[in-house]
């Protein structure tokens, strides 16, 4: 069974051919065959503008453009032809500091290396089934960085929806 | 819904610059929620997961023929911390996906060790990096991933990291 999939473009932002190899591979396994390919961030920006793709999925280390530089491009520059498009970052640097930084940069989802497909299928699908609202304020715009609600949570309230989503008992 | 009490708002006051919330359904998807359960379907379907397994089976001669040119371009790099650190962390990110796990497991520890002694301004041992060096290439080179023996030695060579960075002050 397959299907869903045969009208979305995908985006694969990587340095290294074998990992490109290897996704495409992946994505055309789900039925996704219109995938552009970049091998880092400004060569992916010129991909973004020409091939308007849906889904991205990019390398955190590149150069001269890292993934963390490209995502924040896609995200806030007024040059951006979707500052919605969901972001998939795969990265075998998974230290915490580097994950924030993932986080912040505004990325979506993020799939640590070595990649397998069970792990790359479950973030699309998050993508699918649980799309992210997006949060804009003076230091952010990208997906909601909260993913669960605190229980009891005593801090300030920052969104203009805060008072009006939240039941406060 | 409705706030239902004002007590504990007087004690969270709101930000003067509140952040604009766009909820999923107000900015354009990446599909149709009817194409949407269908690529739940696929991706959860058996037939998806053994063409996707093929696929990556596919790849394990071309990617095992990587990693060896990695291994020794690792080699070469010798006393070059940074290009040692560079390939060590390409062997990490697909050396499983080549079949072979011990080669990336050593090297994930080898990139870790070198990353923290970098946290703490500390130049790494090239004893140990020379010890890493040699147990990821003897591991990638081997005919057969030897899973146990592999699990001993990147077991020890784990240890022997965690003593040095004790020693290093990064713990």
């Amino acid at each position: 069974m397959s299907g869903g999939f045969e009208y979305l473009k995908a985006l694969i932002v990587e340095d290294n051919s074998h990992m490109r190899s290897l996704l495409r591979a992946l994505l055309n396994s789900i039925g996704i065959t219109d995938i552009a390919e970049a091998a880092q961030g400004q060569a992916a920006i010129e991909a973004l503008r020409l091939r308007r793709p849906d889904l991205v999925l990019t390398d955190l280390a590149m150069k001269p453009m890292d993934g963390l530089e490209f995502t924040r491009y896609v995200r806030n520059d007024q040059n951006s032809p979707n500052p919605f498009i969901p972001i998939i970052m795969i990265t075998g640097h998974t230290e915490k500091h580097r994950v924030e930084a993932a986080r912040d940069a505004g990325v979506t989802e993020l799939l640590a290396k070595p990649i397998t497909a069970s792990n790359l299928f479950a973030r699309i699908a998050e993508i699918v089934e649980r799309p992210r609202a997006f949060v804009r304020c003076d230091s952010y715009f990208g997906p909601d960085r909260r993913r669960h609600r605190t229980e009891g949570y005593g801090g300030p309230w920052r969104r203009a929806e805060d008072m009006e989503d939240v039941d406060v008992r | 819904m409705t706030v239902q009490t004002t007590e504990k708002l007087t004690t969270r006051p709101a930000s003067e610059n509140k952040a604009e919330f766009i909820a999923p359904d107000a900015y354009p998807q990446m599909m149709s929620k009817q194409n949407g359960i269908r690529a739940l379907q696929t991706l959860q379907s058996d037939h998806v997961a053994l063409k996707a397994r093929t696929a990556m089976d596919a790849y394990t001669p071309i990617l095992r023929d990587a990693i060896l040119d990695y291994v020794e371009a690792l080699e070469e790099a010798s006393t070059d911390l940074a290009q040692t650190f560079a390939i060590a962390h390409e062997i990490r990110n697909f050396a499983e996906n080549a079949g072979l796990a011990t080669a990336g497991r050593v090297a994930e520890i080898l990139c870790r060790y070198m990353d923290e002694m970098e946290r703490v301004n500390k130049a790494p041992e090239p004893a140990i990096v020379g010890l890493h060096v040699a147990a990821i290439a003897r591991a990638a080179r081997a005919e057969e991933d030897d899973a146990k023996m592999g699990e001993m030695v990147a077991g020890q060579l784990m240890a022997l990291v965690n003593r040095r960075l004790v020693e290093a002050g990064a713990r």
